[in-house]
């Protein structure tokens, strides 16, 4: 049998638990229904009341919850005793103000400007929506450059021109005010899909020994092939022009890829022009060097010359195969350190079969000789060495740095956004612009500290993280000094991949998908309260 | 003075209060008058006071016992409480008229 007190216990116990988490402004009508329940008659009744009561108060504070200071009481009650509302919190506002200026003071210097453009990388892919537009610093580059007939500024533009037309267009200007910088030919085809045929005839005449002109001609049949959807599946297939090509290239005495003269034509236009976006050359890090299908093209064609060598070796023709074999060799060699590994299972099997050549031959010490550069461990030091392996596995700093430097930019936008959005919140609430008049809840204080505080430090890690690579990027621009050069690359390869894509990574970023999801939780969870801030705010008609 | 859409159960309050419109009223005490629950009166005595319609006051009742929250409409309340009286019973009037087919 159940006492007929405990129903009533229950309620005064199940009402005073609702008052401890009653929000302020309601604490002199919670009072007013406990102070009601000693005066209820019935004891079940009491605990009907003491529910209905504990109801309101609830909501009050799930409310209160949401919109801090959502109801504030307009009437003062003579029972305002139980009232807590005070005037607004001046060291939170304090601290929030000097985290705020302490933040945008970083924005002054130009660094720092720089820091930020380079951590809102990774969310180009959200804002660009036409990528065939000229960025607006290239523009206004192209713009005066024309004006002023500046053959290197159109030259560093078309490097970099979206669109394949234009990029021609503004490589034969450049050519045509300045016939030395022919080598402008050889740079614009690696980015652009349609090239000229005049172009490939004048770069061999400009450099005849190069190999990359007869590289870019193969590149050019292979993208026909491509675009008309009949690529052969085994080199052989190819046609002869494209054979032709590649047996110039394979013959070559050497092979340039203009690099260090676009090195500089880069410096020289950025400093003359007083470019400060390190975009202008991260955008193109990766494409210094051979044209796109090259290395492709070099691998296949090398395994034809390997079938022909043997079917001559077969045939006792073995002066004819140790040309052959001697060609692919020569052809490695002529590789640049960065990509030689790719071409590393060529050589290796052209050395193999010139050391047996030369063993069966009874030349012992050459067969000895080819044997070394044969080497599986020689060829995977080598490997190691290469810019690929030591862009995403040796240089561990620039990536953490990349890292770093995306994540606080992140931070910042995602605090910036908190802290605006809570200023609108509190300047909405109070409808007023009077610093004396806001009355912020303890929420809106919470977030406004906290979001500013996570800006300022985020700001300051963004700082550090980039500077090694400011520094490296300036003397690269006014010294020509390329010692740090591998690492500006690796770290802008790296801070252009989307956070939590695990792009060019291994592994995969579990930690940002993690702090991913918390942020579109949040986000959520702040456009529920937007909506029933609107949904519940007083009209004038509303129904009482 | 804003002129809110009023709730059957909020007419329900100001016709209680309207009686005696000078008088000092409990919340049980009205929750007895108009049978409502602590849960729907509450949340309109409240809504009725931010809208400056209601006075509130805490009064002593006796040595050792809490004090009592106590209403009273404001001159506002009780102009808004009146005129909702006679649109209700125009209302009724109009009613009535039209369904027993004779003029008004």
């Amino acid at each position: 049998m159940i006492p007929h007190a405990l129903p009533r216990r229950v309620a005064a116990f199940l009402l005073q638990s609702a008052i401890s988490i009653a929000p302020r402004d309601t604490l002199d009508w919670a009072h007013a229904m406990l102070a009601e329940l000693r005066h209820v008659q019935g004891n079940w009744a009491a605990l009907l009341w003491s529910l209905g009561s504990a109801g309101v108060l609830a909501k009050h504070a799930l409310r209160s919850l949401i919109f801090p200071s959502r109801n504030r009481p307009t009437v003062l009650s003579g029972g305002d005793l139980f009232s807590k509302d005070g005037p607004m919190r001046r060291p939170a506002l304090a601290i929030t103000a000097a985290c705020l200026i302490a933040s945008l003071l970083f924005f002054v210097a130009p660094v720092f400007r720089q820091a930020f453009r380079v951590s809102l990388f990774p969310w180009q892919f959200l804002f660009k929506t036409d990528y065939s537009r000229l960025s607006p610093e290239l523009q206004s580059i192209m713009k005066k450059a024309e004006q002023d007939n500046d053959a290197e500024a159109l030259a560093f533009v078309a490097f970099r021109h979206p669109q394949s037309s234009e990029s021609a267009r503004l490589a034969d200007e450049a050519v045509r005010l300045d016939p030395n910088l022919v080598w402008v030919y050889a740079i614009v085809p690696v980015r652009a899909s349609s090239l000229p045929d005049r172009w490939v005839s004048t770069l061999e005449r400009f450099d005849p020994q190069n190999a990359l002109p007869h590289l870019i001609a193969a590149k050019k049949i292979d993208i026909d092939q491509v675009v008309r959807g009949n690529v052969p599946h085994r080199a052989e297939d190819n046609p002869p022009a494209w054979q032709s090509a590649m047996a110039a290239a394979f013959k070559s005495a050497k092979l340039d890829t203009y690099f260090s003269q676009r090195k500089a034509l880069d410096c020289r236009v950025l400093l003359r022009y007083h470019v400060g976006d390190p975009d202008l050359i991260a955008d193109n890090a990766w494409f210094y060097g051979l044209p796109s299908y090259s290395l492709s093209d070099a691998y296949r064609y090398a395994e034809v010359i390997l079938a022909s060598a043997q079917v001559l070796e077969a045939q006792g023709h073995t002066k004819a195969a140790s040309e052959k074999y001697l060609s692919i060799a020569r052809f490695g060699q002529l590789l640049s350190p960065d990509v030689r590994a790719w071409f590393c299972e060529r050589t290796q099997q052209a050395y193999t079969r010139l050391a047996i050549l030369a063993a069966k031959s009874s030349r012992p010490e050459e067969a000895a000789f080819y044997a070394v550069l044969a080497d599986p461990k020689r060829q995977t030091e080598a490997q190691e060495s290469s810019f690929s392996h030591r862009g995403f596995r040796s240089n561990q700093v620039a990536r953490w740095d990349a890292d770093l430097a995306r994540r606080s930019g992140a931070v910042m936008l995602l605090s910036g956004a908190l802290l605006v959005a809570t200023l609108f919140a509190v300047f909405l609430r109070s409808r007023s612009l009077r610093l004396r008049s806001l009355r912020p809840g303890r929420l809106a204080i919470a977030l406004g500290v906290s979001s500013s505080a996570a800006f300022l430090v985020s700001s300051l890690v963004l700082r550090l993280s980039y500077q090694p690579y400011a520094e490296i990027w300036q003397h690269f621009i006014r010294y020509g000094d390329e010692t740090g050069l591998t690492n500006l690359r690796d770290f802008f390869a790296r801070a252009y991949a989307p956070i939590g894509s695990g792009w060019l990574t291994p592994e995969q970023d579990y930690l940002s998908y993690f702090w991913f999801a918390v942020i579109v939780l949040c986000a959520l969870a702040l456009l529920v309260a937007v909506l029933r801030y609107f949904q519940s705010r007083p009209r004038a008609n509303a129904t009482i | 003075m804003k002129t809110p859409r009023l709730s059957p159960q909020t007419l329900r309050v100001l016709e209680q209060f309207a009686e005696r419109p000078t008088a000092w009223r409990y919340g049980y005490e009205l929750s007895s008058e108009t049978g409502l629950k602590s849960g729907t009166l509450y949340p309109i005595l409240m809504r009725l006071a931010k809208y400056s319609l209601l006075e509130t006051k805490w009064v002593m009742t006796e040595d050792g016992v809490p004090p009592r929250h106590t209403y009273r409409l404001t001159a506002n309340g009780m102009e808004l409480a009146r005129a909702k009286q006679t649109t209700s019973r125009s209302g009724v009037r109009v009613r009535r008229t039209a369904f027993s087919g004779s003029k008004a």
